[in-house]
């Protein structure tokens, strides 16, 4: 990755080491949220584990659409609400409900079949 | 009636008739009273018809033409038959040539009943030509042909029933019995003297060439007539190709004439143009011997031309006929002539059993014995020697010489066969072969009187002989004269008879006074030749061939008789059996043998064979002839010359004392006993063996054609298997070969290749298989890590826009 | 034309159905409505068609016989074309449905439809897949028909495959036990002369220009039809006379009259150092003497023949050899007149060389049927070699009258041989039918078990054989007497083979008829002759006879064809070949027919 640059990086840095609680910050936290999220997911071989992971990964993202859809951000001549990330937020956290439930009641499933929720023995469809 | 319709008329008539009793018989043959026994009375009805109507022509004939004794004095001669009425072309008939000195036509009629082919001035027609040869051919012939008609009838009843046939051995042992074939040998026996009628009358070369093939069918079937037995049908089949062998001359004969002339027409043709007026276009006769030339023989102006075609540059058509003088007098169109003459007399050597192809001959002995009598007495051979007289004047110097060569070697070679062989039909056949060799060198040497009446007389007694040979077979059931002897107390009929049939054929007489019927034909062959062989000392050969031939055909001929008549039987067995002839049998052989004797009689007043064959003699050619070219000058001195004190009474003498010497030799060796045959054998032993291996002929013949021709045969038929059908099959091998080829590289290449991909693309996806390990936490790494890699990719990529 | 005019014509209707009716049985035979298992329904359905279409021919030919002469029958020594049927067909290349009949097609057309009559009767002993068999006869005997009766190249062409393919079959399914190699070698040796064909109907049709006809030879031959009124034809003549393009033509008449024009684009055309007419001539003649067939591309026919089925056979024999001698009658020599003249040796020499060969291998042969065969070999000899006399120069004279005697002696050759050629492989086949052999080592003595069939083969034979009195003789001796005047050499080979001939058949007659007993197996299974046999046997035996008495039966209708055709090269040879070198010449022999 030598010689490799990113421009954009080192003002968001600066931002948030800087001054103030500014959208940067929110940033940071939905990034680590994330980042515990998809590391959760992958190193959890527990069925429910994984399934709270991607709640930390979803949740993750709402905090950046949450952040996103402060009025800082939003340029001039905007003619939403304002909200829409808020909207998008609640949506997500209704699907996630709703998403976990399947997956709970896969996981359940699979239970009953195999008695356990260990994801790595849950190869029957590999190819 | 006038003469020139009604004779065409007769004599048609008299042709026909056996034709109309041969498909008779061939439809209800078997159906013709009990085993087909009528079929021997239709028969017999239709030659005898043909007889009757022959002798009405005759009668017609004499009462026009009376036959009157010939002055044979030089310049005269014109004269002998200035009375004649010389123009009969107002329907067909000779123009009236008549006027030339020294030269006459002789009376004919000749005319067309019906086109072959006809394209053109090209013609080919069945058509008469009549004279009085015709009318005594017809004569002799029908008058044969009812003696052994007749004489059939008894002698084949065996065929009445079912026969056993003694010399057919099946293969299971015993011998074949078969049903009888009686209808089957008349209904042969008619069509043979149809055929034979027909060559006589015919008015044309390819009407000749027709019924001469016809003859040679008929030959095969009655030579034949015992299929079973291989010899017989190997015999008949025999018989027939070696006279195509002869055909094939004469084919070639008839190219040379048909291509240069472009007719075949005996005399003059006069035939209605579109426009209703008459053409007349000369025959052969007139153009070979025009009568501008004094009816002397000359190449015709169509062979002059013909030739110079082939041998000159090309004329404008304009200049050609001021030029034909010039070219005949170079000689051109000669050597067509020749080939012509030889080629037609090559037909003539196969059918009348002249050296070379006088072998089928004896073997036609295989048939029954009425058909050798018919064969050899007035059909068949006789239409040789008659076609060489009918074409006499065509035939040029040259072509005579060798005419008189062949009879010459034909007679010497049979009489010394004949000397040896013991097989009384053998005897005979040999005889006969011996004296048509007498008939055609007597032709050959200017003779043609001479040969003709030979030709009539010989008819009468050999038939004669023949029939007293089958008389005696049929009483003895066997050929070998060594089995016979003593047979003239049980059959005196037969032995008298055949004793008549002998002396006539030596040409027994007082010398001077009177004599049998060879008496006077052979003289006046002798005669001739002895002329011949004057004017032609180069040439005398040919008077000591006949000579030496009238001592061995004596001997031969008493040699047969005495050891079949004479003496003491030799075989017991044989000889109780032995009986004479029925009725039916007998007659005609008294008939035949009363004809033996006084055929050669010329009556006061002139009434006789020889002055009425002088009505039919060839325009110009009773004046003699002298040319050729390829053997040096000929002389032919006139027939009439012959008949002077001087050679005449040589002639006479010689004739006489050889026939004697033959005679008492005979009588030596197999009445008086006192030399010895079998000494003789012995003695002469290796000339005996060739003698009686017939000069090995067959076995040279075998040798020379049969062997190469069958091998020729297999090579044609092999190089069609061996190489040209291995060209083709290995043209076909190729081009499979080469769709191998093909069907190759489609398969590995261009098939190689799309299989190919369609493999990698399969080891692809197996490969990629892998990936799918089904570890939920190992999909989510790919898709981080995928994420991730597309994001540096696109930051990568789109450095500059994310820049900007 | 009009269309429907085009329909009305006389003789569209006789022609049209002599040809077609078999096709359209075969169709009908072919229909799954007839039941294969109604073999005799089929046979006979067969036998009936042909009967008819033989009947049809009969009254073209012979309109006498059925009552007054209508239009479309034939007027006896007329020698041109005659009951003619033009129909367009394929009009961007000027292809017609062209159908007419002179004397030389119309003996041949009622040969055909003769031997496919008595070819069905003796098809009763087939009794393998009877359907398909017949259904390919009848298509057969049409594509023989319509050889002989098409005057468009292109049509000629058409039939003379559809001939070829129903044989391949014929051959390779009813034949002996080497049907399948013999039926390949037949279909290879005509295919290959078929293409060859192919090649120079191009080569003549591109060539080929109606505009440097004249007028009246545009309505003799049939471009524009002679029917039509003064104005049409004035009209379709110069719609000829003024296209811009050259008008190319299949016409066979048309390209006659081309062929023989003076500056003729066939021989102007030059080709790889050769003219294209010598070119064509050679690549027709080598498709002509295929079938014919010469040596040496002969060998196809023993096996054909050997093999084939014995009404097969006598169609093959009598019919397909015939269209070879046909062919180059018709087309080669007056469409290519000059390299006719210059090729005459190559036509002499091949038929010389056959005559002789074949009597050669024929006398070699230990099969029956293969005697046969090349037995025809020999004797079609003779008709290339009576085609080819060209003794129109021999001489100082224009001797047109030799070479017609040739022509005449090979058309008859033809018409004798179709009879007796197929007689014999009747006599053959009734023979094998009974012992199931053809070695004629071991046959004998027929002739007292079987005397009817015995005296009925022998006649055939002896007719095969070139006795007077039959019809074999007459050709022959025409065509050797003919061949005189182009080659002493070549005529006397010719004549030489009358004594291979005799000894052949002779012999042949020897070992089969002749003799005590029968030496072969089966035996006791020679039964004599049955009514049906005796039936097909004899009227060939009939024929064979009256042919041989009187010529002049077939000569009336042959000879003014031919002689105007020989008349017209001879002339032709006159005026256009030899005129530059001698230009004063005249014809002495003045011909006595009507000279055009």
């Amino acid at each position: 990755m030598s010689g490799l640059t990113m421009p954009g990086l080192m003002p968001l840095v600066a931002s948030v080491v800087g001054d103030g609680v500014s959208v940067s910050h929110y940033l940071v936290v939905g990034a680590i949220l994330f980042t515990a999220g998809i590391v959760c997911m992958t190193v959890k071989r527990n069925a429910l584990g994984v399934l709270m992971g991607i709640e930390l990964v979803l949740n993750g993202a709402n905090v950046n659409f949450v952040a996103f859809a402060s009025p800082y951000l939003r340029g001039q001549g905007a003619t939403s609400l304002g909200i829409d990330g808020q909207v998008i937020a609640l949506f997500v956290i209704l699907l996630a409900a709703a998403e976990a439930a399947v997956a709970l009641a896969i996981t359940l499933a699979f239970y009953n079949n195999h008695a356990t929720v260990d994801v790595d023995r849950a190869d029957d469809l590999k190819g | 009636m006038d003469l020139a319709a009604q004779l065409p008329l007769l004599l048609g008539l008299a042709w026909l008739a056996p034709l109309a009793s041969f498909v008779a018989i061939l439809f209800f043959g078997p159906k013709m009273g009990p085993h087909g026994r009528n079929a021997a009375w239709v028969a017999t009805a239709a030659i005898v018809t043909s007889l009757v109507l022959s002798l009405l022509a005759a009668g017609s004939w004499l009462a026009a033409h009376p036959v009157q004794a010939a002055h044979h004095g030089g310049g005269q001669h014109g004269e002998a038959h200035a009375a004649e009425p010389a123009g009969h072309g107002a329907d067909g008939g000779h123009g009236d040539h008549g006027g030339h000195a020294g030269a006459v036509q002789p009376a004919a009629y000749a005319g067309d009943w019906y086109t072959l082919y006809h394209g053109g001035n090209l013609r080919l027609s069945i058509g008469w030509y009549i004279d009085a040869l015709t009318i005594l051919m017809f004569v002799v012939v029908t008058f044969i042909a009812t003696c052994i008609h007749v004489y059939a009838s008894g002698y084949m009843h065996d065929e009445l029933h079912d026969v056993t046939d003694h010399e057919v051995h099946l293969s299971g042992g015993g011998h074949l019995h078969r049903p009888g074939r009686f209808p089957r040998f008349f209904q042969a026996l008619s069509l043979f003297c149809f055929s034979m009628l027909g060559i006589v009358i015919a008015g044309n070369l390819a009407m000749v060439f027709i019924f001469w093939e016809l003859v040679g069918i008929c030959s095969w079937f009655l030579i034949g007539f015992y299929y079973e037995r291989k010899s017989a049908s190997t015999a008949a089949n025999k018989a027939f190709i070696v006279n195509r062998v002869g055909d094939f001359g004469m084919l070639i004969g008839l190219m040379a004439l048909w291509g240069a002339l472009g007719t075949l027409q005996f005399a003059d043709s006069t035939t209605p143009a579109a426009d209703g007026s008459a053409v007349t276009r000369p025959g052969l006769f007139s153009l070979v011997r025009p009568a501008a030339n004094g009816h002397g023989i000359q190449v015709p102006d169509g062979m002059v031309k013909f030739a110079a075609a082939n041998e000159l540059v090309k004329t404008p058509p304009a200049e050609v006929p001021g030029k034909i003088d010039t070219w005949r007098s170079m000689g051109l169109g000669r050597w067509l002539l020749f080939i012509a003459g030889l080629g037609i007399f090559c037909g003539c050597v196969g059918k009348s059993a002249q050296f070379p192809l006088f072998v089928w001959l004896p073997d036609a002995m295989e048939g029954p014995t009425p058909v050798s009598a018919l064969v050899h007495s007035a059909t068949m051979v006789a239409a040789g020697v008659y076609l060489v007289g009918r074409f006499y004047p065509v035939l040029t110097p040259d072509v005579l010489l060798v005419i008189a060569y062949v009879g010459a070697i034909t007679l010497f070679i049979a009489a010394t066969i004949a000397l040896v062989a013991n097989d009384i039909k053998r005897v005979l056949a040999y005889s006969t072969v011996s004296q048509l060799g007498y008939m055609m060198l007597a032709l050959g040497v200017g003779g043609w009187s001479a040969g003709l009446f030979h030709l009539v007389t010989h008819a009468f007694f050999k038939s004669l002989l023949f029939l007293c040979s089958g008389s005696v077979i049929h009483a003895c059931h066997t050929n070998d004269m060594r089995k016979m002897g003593g047979l003239a107390r049980v059959m005196p009929w037969t032995a008298g008879t055949m004793l008549v049939g002998c002396l006539a054929i030596i040409g027994a007489g007082i010398p001077f006074v009177i004599g049998l019927s060879g008496y006077y034909s052979k003289d006046a062959i002798l005669a001739q030749a002895l002329a011949f062989s004057r004017a032609n000392p180069a040439h005398s050969i040919l008077f000591l061939a006949v000579a030496g031939g009238a001592f061995l055909t004596a001997f031969y001929m008493f040699r047969l008789w005495f050891m079949t008549f004479a003496g003491e039987p030799r075989d017991h067995h044989v000889a109780e059996h032995a009986h004479e002839s029925p009725m039916v049998m007998v007659a005609p052989l008294v008939v035949l043998s009363v004809l033996a004797v006084v055929a050669g009689w010329t009556l006061p007043g002139g009434f006789g064979l020889t002055n009425l064959l002088e009505q039919a003699r060839p325009t110009g050619t009773a004046e003699g002839m002298t040319g050729g070219f390829a053997f040096g000058n000929l002389v032919f001195p006139a027939e009439h010359e012959s008949h002077e004190g001087a050679i005449h009474v040589t002639a006479t003498l010689t004739a006489f004392s050889t026939a004697l010497a033959g005679v008492v030799l005979a009588a030596l060796m197999y009445l008086l006993k006192i030399i010895s045959p079998a000494v003789v054998a012995t003695v002469f032993k290796p000339v005996y063996a060739f003698l009686a291996g017939r000069w090995y002929f067959d076995e040279l013949y075998h040798a020379l054609f049969v062997v190469p021709a069958l091998g020729i045969a297999k090579l044609a038929s092999g190089t069609d298997r061996g190489v040209i059908d291995r060209i083709i099959d290995g043209l076909a091998w190729g081009t499979r070969q080469i769709a191998g080829l093909d069907a190759w590289i489609d398969r590995t290449i261009v098939d190689g290749l799309v299989n190919a991909t369609a493999r990698a693309t399969w080891h692809a996806g197996l490969e990629l298989k892998k990936l799918q390990t089904g570890h939920l936490r190992q999909y989510v790494m790919f898709i981080v890590v995928g994420t991730v890699a597309l994001f540096v990719l696109a930051s990568l990529l789109f450095r500059t826009t994310m820049a900007g | 034309m009009d269309p429907a005019a085009s329909l009305v014509q006389p003789a569209l209707w006789p022609l049209t159905a002599i040809v077609f009716l078999p096709a359209l049985v075969a169709a009908f035979l072919s229909l799954p409505i007839v039941p294969k298992a109604r073999e005799e329904f089929i046979r006979w359905t067969t036998l009936l068609t042909t009967a008819v279409v033989f009947v049809l021919s009969l009254w073209m030919a012979w309109p006498q016989l059925f009552g007054a002469a209508g239009p479309a029958q034939f007027r006896l020594g007329e020698p041109g074309m005659q009951a003619m049927v033009k129909v367009p067909w394929i009009k961007a290349f000027g292809i017609e449905y062209l159908l007419g009949v002179d004397g030389i097609s119309l003996p041949l057309v009622v040969l055909t439809t003769f031997l496919s009559m008595l070819a069905a009767a003796a098809s009763w002993p087939i009794t393998k897949h009877v359907k398909a068999y017949h259904v390919l006869f009848l298509l057969l005997v049409t594509g023989m028909l319509g050889v002989f009766v098409s005057l468009d190249f292109f049509l000629f062409y058409v039939f003379w495959e559809v001939m070829l393919l129903p044989m391949y079959f014929l051959i390779g399914i009813w034949g002996g036990p080497r049907r399948e190699y013999a039926a390949i070698k037949f279909f290879l040796y005509t295919l290959l002369g078929s293409v060859l064909m192919l090649l120079a109907i191009l080569m003549l049709y591109f060539t080929s220009d109606l505009r440097q006809l004249s007028p009246e030879q545009l309505i003799a031959s049939h471009v524009v039809s002679p029917g039509l009124d003064a104005a049409a034809q004035a009209d379709a003549v110069r719609a000829v006379k003024d296209a811009k393009a050259p008008v190319h033509t299949f016409n066979l008449l048309a390209l006659a009259q081309i062929g023989q024009l003076p500056n003729s684009p066939f021989a102007a055309t030059q080709l790889w150092g050769m003219s294209l007419e010598k070119w064509a001539f050679l690549l027709l003649l080598i498709g002509f003497v295929i079938k014919v067939p010469v040596v040496p591309v002969h060998t196809w026919l023993p096996d054909a023949h050997v093999e084939a089925p014995t009404p097969i056979s006598m169609i093959l024999a009598g019919i397909l050899l015939k269209l070879g001698g046909y062919g180059i009658l018709r087309i080669c020599y007056p469409i290519c007149p000059g390299a006719g003249l210059d090729f005459a040796w190559l036509v002499c020499g091949l038929g010389v060389v056959s005559m002789v060969y074949g009597a050669f291998a024929a006398l070699a042969q230990k099969d029956f049927k293969r005697m046969v065969a090349y037995s025809s070999v020999s004797h079609m000899g003779y008709v290339m070699l009576g085609l080819g006399v060209w003794s129109a120069v021999a001489g100082h004279e224009y001797r047109w009258d030799a070479w017609a005697q040739g022509v005449n002696g090979a058309m008859f050759q033809m018409l004798a041989h179709g009879i007796s050629s197929a007689g014999m492989f009747f006599m053959v086949g009734v023979l094998y039918d009974r012992v199931h052999h053809r070695n004629l080592e071991e046959f004998g003595g027929i002739f007292n078990r079987m005397p009817v069939y015995s005296g009925l083969a022998v006649a055939v034979f002896f007719a095969g054989l070139g006795l007077p009195g039959l019809c074999g003789f007459i050709g022959e001796v025409l065509v050797t007497l003919s061949s005189w005047n182009y080659s002493r050499v070549l005529a006397v080979v010719s004549a030489f083979t009358v004594i291979l001939t005799a000894a052949y058949i002779l012999w042949a007659i020897q070992r089969v008829y002749l003799g005590a007993e029968y030496k072969g197996p089966h035996g006791d299974h020679l039964t004599p002759i049955t009514p049906r046999e005796l039936a097909i046997a004899t009227p060939l035996v009939f024929f064979a006879i009256l042919f041989g008495v009187a010529p002049q039966i077939l000569f009336n209708y042959v000879t003014p064809s031919v002689n105007r055709q020989v008349e017209t090269l001879a002339d032709w040879t006159r005026r256009v070949h030899d005129a530059p070198a001698a230009p004063a010449v005249a014809t002495i022999a003045a011909p006595e027919s009507t000279a055009r």
